[in-house]
């Protein structure tokens, strides 16, 4: 899968180069607006992210030129601009998400993952992780063929984990993935543990591997060994 | 005291005191005047009347007993007052009487004549004239009265027009005072004085929202970059090798994450006073309160806490989706935060009151101050306890009364939102 990403600080660029090419992507990357043009104009993309705040421009002026040329590209805009009205304008000009910096690598991972399963396989696509097959468009968790039932919260966490295999996930970036942001770490993590420990407990049940590895005062990693 | 109310006060004081003593004065001067009239009227007749028995004449006859009678019986001589019983009105009337003596002719015994004079008349004369003179007087001083509280209720309306004004400034809305010149000087340098004071406050004012906005605007990447670089520290497989180094790591990732928590928080606060959300699309609150509670339900759930909701229909209230996302969410925090375990969020949303409860135990300071930045009723709390805030700043930006309330039957607390109409 081709992503573009469009980010002109050179440190952040080159750390979430590293992390989506661990995450299975192939990252081109734009440092300014006319870099970012010419390359949407040339390739196609499954994904851009897209940094509204640019030297030579902006960010939102290219979300228009992508939506102007039909792109089939998702768009998922990052910035550290006014959240709240990036996050309405963006959202208004056809961006497929918004993440506002900064944010956790792990969640722009599972937000990536559903826009390009959104767009790719128009939601009629599976995610597959050893004994256990998800279904997220409705929802549906099999392990080894067998339906399972998870709770709401229980079912987002474990499409959290699926998303980014193999990679550890702190305790921040669970609880906001699940409540939101702006979510005390101190209150949160009490609910993290019990709904780990509820997911794995169903999984076990159902006789599937304990693949969730708890990372001793860090957070949880879906084990890929 | 009022200053008014006070000079007036001494004003009146004075006043009173000069009528006392100016109608004592009054009264005693015309008495003395009157009565030494009536004296020199009796020493005149005592005059004639011995110029009559000089020529030899005997004393005459007492016609008018009541002005003159004689005796050769010894009277005490000289004035006095005296009452005396008129015949035809059969009222006791004072008189002023003279008595002497007068050596008799050859061969007569010596007299003593009284002449009296009736001071019924001078009495009239001394109330007519006292009393002229005292309304008068009354008249003067409740004019001067009236007239000095007219003058100073004129001439202070430009003070209470400043004070009015100060009273209604706001610096939020980043406008210096702008007061009249009024014609008197006193008053005319202290608006002055006032609005330089007030333009110099917005400056300041000013530089400092601009500082706090450029400063969370500007730390937000370099956090950024050290939050993505510290996340994919964590990933590195070398950690496993040091038991140590990876909750190291998560702590630093953690503090990260709360310090570029507290930027947003302080961006999203100067910038609801810039005035930068101006947009507003049509919302449904109930929709909204049931969506934030639904997100917030493993916080609930941890603390053992049950949400009642009682969403009345409301229609779609116009604002900023982004305003209105942090208002519900800053408001149930709160009610979570400082609850107690197995209590309960109660919301009740109406047409125009927002009100969310929870139990919790007593908070002791000035209920007004938990709106203050900074403000934490737990100083160990990892919040930094800006949402009160927030949730203040969201109420003050859409005109909406925000207040507190704290019933200690049941020891519930209450933050009540009256929403405008429509």
């Amino acid at each position: 899968m081709k992503i573009l990403l469009v980010e002109d600080e050179a440190a952040l660029r080159s750390t979430l180069v590293d992390a989506l090419s661990q995450g299975g992507y192939v990252v081109e990357v734009a440092a300014s607006f006319a870099q970012a043009y010419e390359k949407v104009k040339l390739y196609h993309y499954d994904c851009v992210l897209l940094d509204l705040t640019l030297p030579d421009g902006n960010g939102l002026d290219l979300l228009r030129v992508l939506k102007a040329d039909n792109s089939p590209a998702g768009v998922l805009v990052i910035s550290a601009r006014d959240g709240l009205n990036d996050r309405v304008t963006g959202l208004d000009l056809g961006a497929d998400d918004y993440l506002a910096k900064p944010f956790h690598l792990s969640e722009l991972n599972a937000r990536l993952r559903a826009i390009i399963r959104r767009r790719r396989f128009q939601g009629q696509h599976h995610v597959a992780f050893r004994d256990l097959l998800v279904w997220p468009e409705q929802a549906e968790v099999l392990v080894r063929g067998e339906p399972l039932t998870l709770t709401r919260k229980e079912y987002d966490l474990l499409l959290y984990l699926l998303a980014n295999p193999g990679r550890v996930l702190t305790k921040e970036a669970i609880a906001e993935h699940l409540c939101g942001d702006a979510v005390d770490a101190a209150d949160s993590f009490a609910f993290i543990y019990t709904h780990l420990k509820n997911l794995r407990k169903k999984l076990q049940e159902k006789g599937a591997e304990n693949y969730i590895r708890t990372m001793y005062g860090v957070g949880y990693k879906l084990s890929v060994e | 005291m009022k200053l008014l109310a006070a000079t007036n006060r001494y004003f009146m004081l004075l006043s009173i005191g000069l009528f006392a003593v100016g109608s004592g004065v009054l009264y005693a001067g015309v008495d003395h005047a009157v009565r030494n009239e009536v004296e020199e009227q009796l020493l005149t007749q005592r005059q004639e009347l011995e110029a009559w028995l000089a020529r030899g004449q005997p004393l005459p006859a007492a016609i008018f007993s009541q002005q003159y009678s004689a005796s050769l019986r010894p009277r005490p001589l000289g004035y006095s007052d005296t009452l005396l019983l008129d015949p035809n009105e059969h009222e006791l009337v004072p008189h002023r009487q003279l008595t002497f003596r007068v050596a008799g002719g050859v061969g007569q015994a010596p007299a003593w004549v009284t002449l009296r004079k009736s001071l019924v008349e001078t009495d009239e004369l001394l109330v007519a004239t006292v009393g002229s003179m005292l309304v008068l007087l009354a008249l003067l001083l409740g004019g001067i009265v009236v007239l000095h509280r007219y003058l100073s209720g004129r001439l202070w309306a430009p003070f209470r027009h400043t004070l009015a004004a100060l009273r209604g400034y706001d610096l939020q809305q980043h406008q210096p005072l702008a007061l009249p010149t009024p014609g008197i000087e006193e008053f005319a340098e202290l608006n002055q004085a006032l609005t330089h004071l007030s333009q110099r406050l917005v400056a300041d004012y000013e530089s400092l929202r601009e500082f706090t906005a450029n400063a969370a605007h500007e730390t937000q990447t370099p956090l950024a970059i050290m939050q993505a670089q510290l996340e994919q520290l964590l990933q590195v497989p070398a950690l496993a090798d040091d038991a140590a180094a990876a909750p190291l790591l998560a702590e630093l990732y953690g503090a990260t994450r709360r310090l570029s928590r507290l930027h947003q928080a302080l961006g999203l606060l100067s910038r609801i006073e810039n005035g930068q959300y101006t947009d507003a699309v049509p919302l449904d609150l109930a929709a909204l309160v049931r969506e934030k509670a639904e997100q917030l339900a493993p916080l609930l759930e941890a603390r053992d806490l049950t949400p009642h909701l009682h969403l009345a229909p409301t229609p779609p209230r116009r604002l900023h989706p982004g305003l209105a996302d942090s208002l519900l969410h800053n408001l149930l925090h709160n009610a979570i935060r400082h609850n107690v375990p197995g209590g309960d969020v109660t919301v009740h949303l109406t047409d125009n009151v927002l009100e969310v409860s929870n139990p919790g135990p007593v908070i002791s300071g000035d209920p007004a101050r938990f709106f203050e930045r900074f403000r934490k009723h737990n100083a160990a709390s990892e919040s930094p306890g800006l949402g009160l805030s927030i949730v203040q700043q969201i109420c003050a930006y859409y005109g909406f009364k925000l207040s507190y309330e704290f019933v200690p039957a049941g020891a519930r607390h209450t933050l009540r939102v009256v929403l405008h109409r429509g």
